[in-house]
């Protein structure tokens, strides 16, 4: 539903860090789902861990973050042609399953609370249809004062 | 069951991360209680989802103490209970 060049309209993430790869459902104020597929080529799988890679915990986050400022933006027809930049305010997830090589992260997101300048979201990753791992973030979003 | 006050003290200092006997009912939250306006929209969130109700985002800023927000919430229970 939305490639990587129309991602890249919404997101102010670039290489390394751009943790979602397509927008594949997209409902604004109701839900979004994102993927990411998982490369061996992931820079951060030389280290983590060096012979058994697993996807950090904290990067499966960042992808529900992501995904979480697509279905904000989407939301919000004031933030159109605004520069913004996001802070996570808070995070509450739980992870159940490792996520390696080959994987691919599928995320869904669903707003619990959206202001006009913050968000609570429930956000979920799944491997297959198999939950990794579920939680809340909260995220403030502020105009790029450059 | 609790009554609504004891209810949103222990969620308030829950979200502040203080112990509900350190919420006085004029706290004042970002002074006081060194909320932000972060903890502040977790508390909108869960008082919504408690109660079942939904609070304008304008009626956050009135949120200034435990007793700004109860009056706030009732007034919204309220006109919740006359649309029932």
């Amino acid at each position: 539903m939305l490639n990587i060049e129309e991602i890249f309209k919404i997101l102010p993430q670039r290489f390394p860090f751009v943790m979602i790869d397509r927008i594949l459902e997209l409902e604004p104020k109701k839900r979004v789902v994102a993927i990411k597929n998982i490369s061996f080529n992931e820079e951060f799988f030389g280290g983590h861990f060096p012979g058994r890679p697993v996807m950090p915990g904290v990067l499966i986050i960042e992808a529900m973050a992501q995904a979480s400022i697509i279905l904000f933006y989407e939301s919000k027809v004031s933030l159109k042609e605004k520069d913004m930049i996001y802070y996570l305010g808070a995070v509450k997830v739980r992870f159940s399953r490792p996520v390696t090589p080959g994987d691919q992260l599928k995320l869904v997101i669903e707003p619990l609370k959206i202001l006009s300048n913050a968000a609570i979201v429930k956000a979920q990753a799944f491997v297959a249809d198999t939950e990794v791992a579920s939680g809340e973030l909260s995220f403030v979003a502020k105009e790029d004062a450059k | 069951m609790q009554d609504i006050d004891t209810q949103i003290r222990d969620l308030v200092a829950q979200i502040v991360e203080k112990t509900p006997d350190e919420i006085k009912p004029d706290s004042r939250f970002v002074e006081d209680l060194g909320m932000d306006s972060m903890m502040a929209l977790e508390i909108l969130a869960a008082i919504e989802k408690k109660y079942k109700i939904s609070i304008p985002e304008e009626k956050l800023a009135e949120f200034k103490t435990l007793n700004d927000t109860l009056a706030v919430v009732k007034e919204n229970l309220a006109k919740k209970d006359n649309h029932a």
